[in-house]
């Protein structure tokens, strides 16, 4: 670590760059307040970019996304640290908040790097490729994913061998192995936290046979295959690379379940599972789609009769609680499941299943607040500390709350809840220049 | 403007191979170089059109000087590409054929602008919504029309001019329409960014539906603690101007500076009153009508206050439902019949429209509602509540032990029109029946619903509820529960689908009919100012997914249940992001806007009014010019529409970026072989 920190100065520090996070600073920025944007990941746009398309409008999500990540990137306000996290966030005083930034290096320099590929495919190393969800592989030298923002290679330093083939390749000697991590000391008046949300892993439910059984994805990986970015160009059984004609979605993994420390509902898997079983019925028309539900949480704006014209498409519903799941031969899957409209117990098969994992807290952050405490709720998210009036407001004055670090929730309320938060610290910061 | 085949791709050939340039040939109409760049669009397109077909093809396009294809025109290292291709290959011209330009055209607009072209030689070629989606069954046609329609982009483009955009004042207040707590926490927030706000509302006292529920969930707060807060906040706000029983009459204007009427009934008290003597006059008042605010369960006098200690605190009287007997006048020096309804003009940057919703009012006799005395709506079973000191929960002098509530009344209909799920209901009802569980003793709830939808962390009231002995029996839609009056005891009963569709009953003591929000049945606030409705009939967005408080008029915003049901948590935080969004076109005093719109040749025109009739925005107005009157658009209210063109019968209007020229090209072009 270098001994002398970098210090800059901005008017918001935004932690997490997701559609919560970008929207909220797209806000400040536009409004002449300097935000520097904290991300962990290298690239921002959060799950959102990532996704195929969107409930209830069937609006493409790299579409939507990638205007709204490419304004952020491009905003003379807005400043961008990908690959970066604050790890201490200390508050000196009312407007007077300092934090220190890590920045990690990318091995690869930004400004120069055209995207060209060629690095990637001079690489001689495979690992699994964490943007597509474990799907396919990719290199140790990589673009994250075809709209990342920034697109430039990175290296990925664990799994590198430094053979030095990237850097013969690369047309503009971007690659700089020489890199180290960098220290920032950032002085902002106010902060905000978007840190949004983990995927709840499915290994700590092993009856239902993910990572044992092929076969068995993860929504997250569904929404890979259905993506126009998407890794196989069509909806493969991982097993055996056979297109699947029968695929079942259980719903409330690792929501709803006290057995997996998760008791609330996830708010959005209701309708993100039939939004993919609408899609594969457009991808796969012979293909049937069987949702085991306990309740369908679809009361949003369109979401009924976004239900409904799934059923009209004929996805079946089964009002059903998924007792544990084995594997066949063949790579099929025997779901034993109790038919609550029938009272019985019973079993199916189908040669796909699709995992609808839940939305948990991802709090990590809150530990980054030193001297004072950012509060988290029961659940582990955020705790809203004046939900009714001040929905934006953290245990902390000054920091505020975006997206789904503080609920589960979908785009639409991702969106509302960034808009929120940036109308809270636009008043906050207000309070300066008024004394 | 046909041109000899060979010709053309000769102009090309040179053209490709020269970088300087090449446009000496004194045939060519206009001189441009022109970029076009054809979007996969990931698959959305090419999985549908050619797309490389469709670049070789206009490659050869007269003026074209280069032409791409792109996986994602609009990401990010694209725009770099196309900037630098502008800025070293000295494109004069830019054509993007990928998606809607709803989407996307101010992104590419503004790609040309950051390379130093001016925006509006740009051009958005639709071959995704208007092509690769509509022809998909039909790769091979999909592509001739795709090519089509990017030739007529061409065509466009060859004319295309720099305009610059048309500068006007932005008057920096916000007319915050609705006191529901929405509409007081924008008009909060926006005083406390520091702009000027009037906060219009319609009833003589604040708060909303919101002052109607006691306890609320989730949270240990009141309506009437949360109402005090936000009133609090207004009254220290000296930025904030308070019109009760207001309403907004007359609109014009647009973005930037809306001239709005707005109408202020009386009260027919004065100001400066006299608490006791008021209370006396309402004590004598002999009018009884029944209690809106109550939902028609208590009744009130025709001077009244909705409760004791609501906002302004000031009883107004309900001209309406007065006599004129004179009895509180006999009492009280503070009455005044002589107030007029006052008109008062303001002037507004921005609108945030924040009136909220209705609960829905079942018809008669849908379970029992209006025929059955015991029937009553969730809304009505909330005041009841409320009215219930000690430990026991009565309605019309009988004690309540067992109650069933009815879900989903007013909502997923399947035969009428709200085909929606209101969204607040569920956990609301669910609340509401733990909360009289706890206070009142002896109580069973039996829930009568279609799948409880305790979205998010308020799946935790269902849990608590089930843990404190509720029963929940359920069905589907199109088999909903029955309310029946059987020996003077009435009856609900259901096909329970969690018991093996079991006819199951349940003698009630009161039914409650958890009914849904539906739009206000008075929509002439919408009307007035046109915003559209979606197919909910609640308010609609711009865009569901990324602009959720935006409309298609600019300038406007929404917040709060009027866009759609939500509960308090989502009314507020939607009105905070519409304070951000009416806040933003506000703050700096001025807006620039889109030089697109009509012109009127002084020469031509000949004042007939056609133009005005046909003009939905109101943007004409005939003036004397050099001795003859003529119609002179204003800038900051014409939109460009075109719809005064067709009727102009001296073709004296132009559109400027779409002129009679520029069009007709475009169709030669859709029509070449
Ligand atoms: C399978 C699936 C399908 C979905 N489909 C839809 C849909 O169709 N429609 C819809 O409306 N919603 C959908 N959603 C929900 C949608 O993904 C979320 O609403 C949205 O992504 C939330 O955005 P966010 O910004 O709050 O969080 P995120 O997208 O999680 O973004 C948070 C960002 O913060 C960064 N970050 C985290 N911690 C730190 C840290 N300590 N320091 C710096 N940065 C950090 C992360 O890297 C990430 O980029 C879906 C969700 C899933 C799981
Ligand atoms: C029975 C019931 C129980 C509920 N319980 C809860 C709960 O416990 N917790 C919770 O979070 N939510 C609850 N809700 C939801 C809550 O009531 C709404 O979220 C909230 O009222 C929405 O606020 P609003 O400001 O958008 O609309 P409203 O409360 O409807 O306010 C709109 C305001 O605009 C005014 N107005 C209308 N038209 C005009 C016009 N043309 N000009 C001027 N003014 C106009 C109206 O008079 C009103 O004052 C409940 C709803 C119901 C029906
Ligand atoms: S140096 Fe590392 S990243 Fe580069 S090619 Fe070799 S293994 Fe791959
Ligand atoms: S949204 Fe649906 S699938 Fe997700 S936890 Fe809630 S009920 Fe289960
Ligand atoms: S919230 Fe519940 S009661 Fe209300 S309409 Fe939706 S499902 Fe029915």
């Amino acid at each position: 670590m270098s001994e002398h920190k970098k210090i800059l100065e901005y008017d918001v520090l935004v932690i997490g760059g997701g559609i919560a996070g970008g929207e909220c600073s797209l806000n400040l920025a536009n409004l002449g307040f300097k935000v520097l944007l904290v991300e962990k990941d290298l690239t921002i746009g959060g799950k959102m970019i990532m996704l195929s398309k969107v409930f209830p409008t069937l609006d493409c999500s790299a579409c939507i996304t990638t205007p709204k990540v490419s304004e952020i990137a491009r905003h003379p306000n807005i400043t961008i640290f990908t690959g970066s996290e604050a790890v201490k966030v200390t508050k000196l005083a009312e407007h007077n908040f300092e934090a220190v930034v890590i920045k990690q290096p990318r091995y690869v320099n930004v400004e120069d790097c055209t995207g060209c590929q060629l690095c990637e495919e001079a690489c001689p190393v495979s690992v699994s490729d964490q943007y597509q969800y474990g799907l396919v592989g990719r290199k140790a030298a990589y673009i994250p994913c075809s709209i990342a923002s920034p697109r430039a290679a990175a290296i990925d330093i664990d799994n590198c061998t430094l053979c030095g083939a990237c850097e013969r390749v690369c047309p503009t000697n971007c690659i700089d192995f020489t890199q180290t991590e960098e220290e920032y000391l950032v002085k902002v008046k106010s902060v905000v936290v978007a840190t949004g949300f983990n995927l709840f892993d499915p290994l700590k439910i092993p009856r239902y046979g993910y990572g044992k059984f092929k076969n068995v994805i993860t929504s997250m990986q569904m929404e890979r295959q259905l993506a126009p970015t998407r890794p196989y160009n069509t909806i493969l059984r991982p097993g055996d690379g056979k297109m699947p004609d029968n695929i079942a979605y259980v719903l409330c993994t690792g929501s709803r379940d006290k057995s997996i420390g998760n008791p609330i509902c996830s708010q959005v898997c209701c309708m993100y599972s039939i939004k993919q079983a609408q899609l594969l019925m457009g991808a796969l028309p012979m293909a049937d789609v069987t949702i085991y539900y306990l309740h369908i949480r679809a009361f949003g704006k369109g979401f009924n009769e976004f239900y409904a014209q799934a059923r009209g498409m004929g996805v079946e519903f089964i009002k059903g609680k998924i007792g544990k799941i084995t594997e066949k031969e063949n790579g099929n899957l025997l779901l034993r499941y109790e038919d609550i409209e029938e009272g019985k117990v019973k079993e199916a098969e189908h040669d796909m299943v699709v995992l609808s994992v839940g939305l948990l807290a991802n709090s990590e952050v809150s530990e980054s607040f030193t001297n004072k405490e950012l509060e988290l709720d029961q659940f582990n998210f955020v705790q809203q500390t004046d939900m009714l009036a001040n929905p934006s407001k953290t245990s902390i004055d000054g920091v505020f709350v975006a997206g789904t670090a503080s609920a589960p929730m979908d785009i639409p309320d991702s969106i509302l809840s960034g808009g929120a938060a940036s109308a809270q610290t636009i008043s906050y910061l207000k309070q300066v220049t008024e004394k | 403007m046909k041109q000899d085949q060979s010709k053309k791709s000769d102009n090309i050939q040179q053209a490709k191979t020269s970088v300087s340039p090449v446009r000496e040939d004194s045939k060519v109409a206009y001189k441009k170089r022109i970029g076009v760049y054809v979007c996969h669009c990931g698959g959305n397109i090419s999985d549908y059109v050619d797309v490389e077909k469709v670049r070789q093809v206009v490659e050869n396009e007269e003026g074209v000087f280069l032409a791409k294809t792109t996986m994602f025109a609009c990401a990010d290292s694209n725009q770099k590409e196309m900037v630098e291709d502008i800025v070293t290959q000295k494109l004069d011209g830019v054509v993007v054929a990928s998606c809607s330009p709803k989407l996307h055209l101010l992104t590419f607009r503004a790609v040309t602008e950051r390379a130093g072209l001016n925006k509006y030689n740009y051009v958005h070629a639709n071959i995704r919504e208007q092509v690769s989606w509509a022809h998909s069954d039909n790769k091979q046609g999909a592509t001739e029309k795709a090519i089509r329609i990017v030739r007529s982009a061409i065509a466009k483009v060859r004319r295309s001019q720099a305009l610059e955009p048309i500068k006007v004042e932005a008057v920096r207040t916000v007319a915050v329409i609705g006191a529901g707590v929405a509409g007081m926490k924008a008009a909060v927030k926006l005083a406390k960014s520091g702009v000027l706000v009037y906060l219009i509302e319609r009833e003589f006292f604040v708060g909303g539906r919101v002052a109607q529920w006691d306890n609320l969930c989730i949270s240990d707060e009141t309506g009437k603690e949360l109402i005090t807060r936000l009133y609090d906040d207004i009254l220290s706000h000296k930025n904030i101007t308070l019109f009760t029983g207001a309403e907004v009459v007359e609109k014009s204007g647009s973005i930037g500076n809306f001239s709005l009427k707005v109408k202020i009934t009386p009260r027919y008290i004065r100001m400066q009153c006299n608490k006791g003597e008021l209370q006396k006059a309402i004590d004598v008042c002999p009018v009884e009508v029944p209690d809106k605010f109550n939902f028609n369960i208590t009744k009130r006098k025709a001077i009244y206050h909705n409760y004791p200690g609501e906002y302004p605190q000031l009883p107004a009287i309900d001209i309406e439902n007065c006599t004129r007997c004179g009895e509180c006048e006999k009492v009280c020096s503070s009455i005044d019949f002589n107030q007029k309804p006052e008109y008062l003009d303001i002037r507004a940057g921005s609108i945030l429209l924040a009136t909220g919703f209705d609960p829905y009012e079942p018809k008669k006799g849908e379970f029992g509602y209006g025929e059955i005395d015991n029937v009553v709506t969730l809304p009505q079973f909330k005041r009841i509540v409320h009215y219930c000191n000690g430990d026991k929960l009565q309605f019309k002098g009988r004690n309540i032990h067992n109650i069933a509530y009815i879900y989903c009344v007013g909502s997923r209909q399947v035969n009428g029109e709200n085909k929606y799920c209101s969204r607040y209901c569920c956990t609301s009802n669910i609340y509401t029946a733990i909360d009289a569980k706890k206070r009142f003793k002896d109580i069973n709830n039996f829930h009568f619903n279609r799948g409880i939808r305790t979205y998010g962390k308020q799946e935790i009231l269902y849990d608590e509820s089930s843990r404190l002995g509720d029963i929940y029996l359920q069905s589907f839609e199109d088999n909903p529960p029955e309310v029946k009056v059987v020996d003077g005891k009435t009856v609900v009963s259901i096909n329970d689908i969690l018991t093996q569709d079991k006819k199951l009953e349940v003698e009630a003591d009161l039914v409650v009919l958890v009914t849904g929000m539906v739009p206000r049945k008075d929509n002439s606030i919408g009307n007035l100012l046109k915003v559209p409705r979606g197919r909910d009939k609640f308010f609609n967005e711009i865009h569901m997914k990324l602009r959720p408080v935006e409309t298609v008029i600019d300038g406007i915003t929404i917040a709060g249940a009027g866009q759609g049901p939500k509960n308090i948590v989502e009314s507020m935080t939607s009105a905070l992001a519409a304070a951000t969004k009416s806040f933003t076109i506000v703050a700096s005093g001025e807006l620039a806007l889109e030089p697109t719109i009509a012109k009127v040749s002084k020469d031509d025109c000949e004042w007939c009014g056609k133009c005005d009739d046909a003009c939905p925005y109101d943007a004409f107005t005939p003036k004397e010019i050099d001795g003859k009157t003529v119609a002179v658009v204003n800038k900051s209210v014409c939109k460009g529409c075109g719809m005064c063109l067709p009727v102009c019968p001296s073709n004296a209007i132009q559109l400027t970026g779409l002129s009679d020229d520029e069009v007709e090209s475009m169709i030669d072009a859709l029509m070449e072989n």
